[in-house]
């Protein structure tokens, strides 16, 4: 499985600039660095579209430009909260005038599926278009679902995106469930100053999967593989080793490993625990300081991943050896975990 | 009309549109000023909150929003008159 191409708008201006000088952010939120979308889309398609369909819809149509596609065999997306601005004014206007005088577009743009649509609509393209709303698997099965229809040859190219958006409305709301931190850590320090909570994060990340190389591939995608609920962290140890046994790999056989440390303590015990336990003579590096935590941030990690095997460049640190395979640990609450491996083209 | 067509712009988030751009007897639909159907939708709801008027027959709606002017003809044959 090849990944001709990745594209993304994320709290991160690009790739290039996270080795020269990331974006830091202070507070408990990093927000999305967006382009001028009138540079980028239709305006008479845009007027209707809220920040998160811009941002997807940007995305997707970046990353078709740099594979050099005019037409997906499929158009899979994956969304934990989905369009949730036009799904906040919705239900504020539907509470404003008493359930009456409800105006389509924030209800028609709200479904979880407008993105995956709109890109369709923007393509004309009538192939296979899903969105998968899974929580903290949202992106993976996205993922998934596309790999596996490439295996089975029902398609031979696939568009894959995660998506997720923060409101204030929405971060207000998690944030009263204790999810991020109420200390001013920032970004920066996030990962070194352990506390209680995290910082909440947003991103649409596009990637152009194919069953053939073309030549000038980002990555080679071998495996993805998810569980769920484990319970404890000996169970993950098993997940990870068994994952790496079925691709006939020990640790030291993996160059990097990117992993999903979030600075919430409760959060990094586990990621600490296979740091000393599994992965203890592998360099590593982490994600969450640069894009923040939410349901489809493995979608950012990939990219980065991506971006690491394509350039040989790892943001933090100068490896000894151009890194050839990567292998991508993240878990969304202690419930839903994922690993990817990947190598180099 | 003026104030109409700045509902109209408002409602609709033609963001680079300005009243004056907006002829009064230049179709709204398609060829003219582009809306379509979830537009059309759209300025029912403007109908019934700025002006209390409920289009009876969906089939009218092509008559009345053909241009701002038989909009705004249509408003003032069917508001509701103030005591």
């Amino acid at each position: 499985m090849y990944i001709q191409a990745a594209a993304g708008i994320s709290p991160q201006r690009s790739f290039e600039a996270i080795l020269m000088q990331p974006e830091c952010y202070t507070g408990n939120r990093l927000t999305c660095c967006e382009p001028d979308y009138a540079q980028l889309i239709d305006p008479r398609m845009i007027r209707r579209m809220s920040r998160i369909i811009k941002m997807g819809v940007a995305a997707a149509k970046e990353c078709l430009q740099k594979a050099g596609w005019e037409m997906p065999d499929a158009i899979i997306t994956g969304t934990a909260y989905g369009c949730l601005a036009d799904t906040e004014l919705f239900l504020s206007k539907m509470v404003e005038n008493k359930e009456e005088l409800l105006t389509p577009t924030a209800f028609i743009q709200s479904t979880h599926n407008t993105v995956g649509a709109q890109i369709a609509l923007l393509l004309k393209c009538h192939n296979y278009n899903n969105t998968f709303v899974h929580r903290g698997f949202s992106f993976e099965s996205a993922l998934l679902d596309a790999v596996t229809l490439i295996k089975e040859e029902e398609i031979s190219t696939a568009l894959v995106g995660g998506v997720d958006e923060i409101t204030p409305v929405s971060h207000a709301i998690l944030s009263r469930f204790g999810l991020y931190r109420k200390d001013d850590t920032g970004s920066a320090a996030l990962l070194d100053v352990p506390g209680k909570g995290t910082m909440a994060g947003e991103g649409a990340l596009f990637f152009a999967l194919s069953d053939h190389p073309s030549g000038n591939d980002y990555a080679k995608l071998d495996n993805v593989y998810t569980f769920y609920k484990p319970a404890d962290i000996a169970e993950v140890k098993d997940h990870i080793v068994s994952f790496l046994q079925r691709n006939e790999l020990q640790a030291q056989d993996i160059d990097l490993v990117i992993s999903g440390e979030n600075g919430d303590v409760s959060n990094d015990a586990v990621y600490t625990a296979l740091k000393i336990g599994v992965w203890n003579t592998v360099p590593a590096v982490s994600f969450k300081q640069l894009c923040g935590e939410y349901p489809t941030a493995a979608g950012f990690a990939l990219w980065l991943a991506v971006h690491i095997l394509h350039t040989g460049k790892v943001p933090g640190l100068t490896p000894a050896t151009r890194p050839r395979r990567v292998l991508i640990y993240n878990h969304y609450q202690h419930i839903h975990h994922s690993i990817y491996l990947l190598t180099a083209c | 009309m003026a104030d109409l067509k700045k509902q109209i712009i408002e409602q609709l988030n033609l963001k680079d549109v300005k009243p004056e751009d907006i002829g009064d007897d230049q179709p709204l639909f398609v060829e003219g000023l582009g809306l379509d159907s979830i537009d059309a939708l759209e300025l029912i709801v403007l109908l019934q909150q700025e002006y209390k008027i409920k289009l009876a027959n969906a089939e009218e709606g092509q008559s009345v929003f053909r241009s701002v002017r038989t909009m705004a003809q249509y408003i003032t044959e069917h508001q509701p008159k103030t005591v």
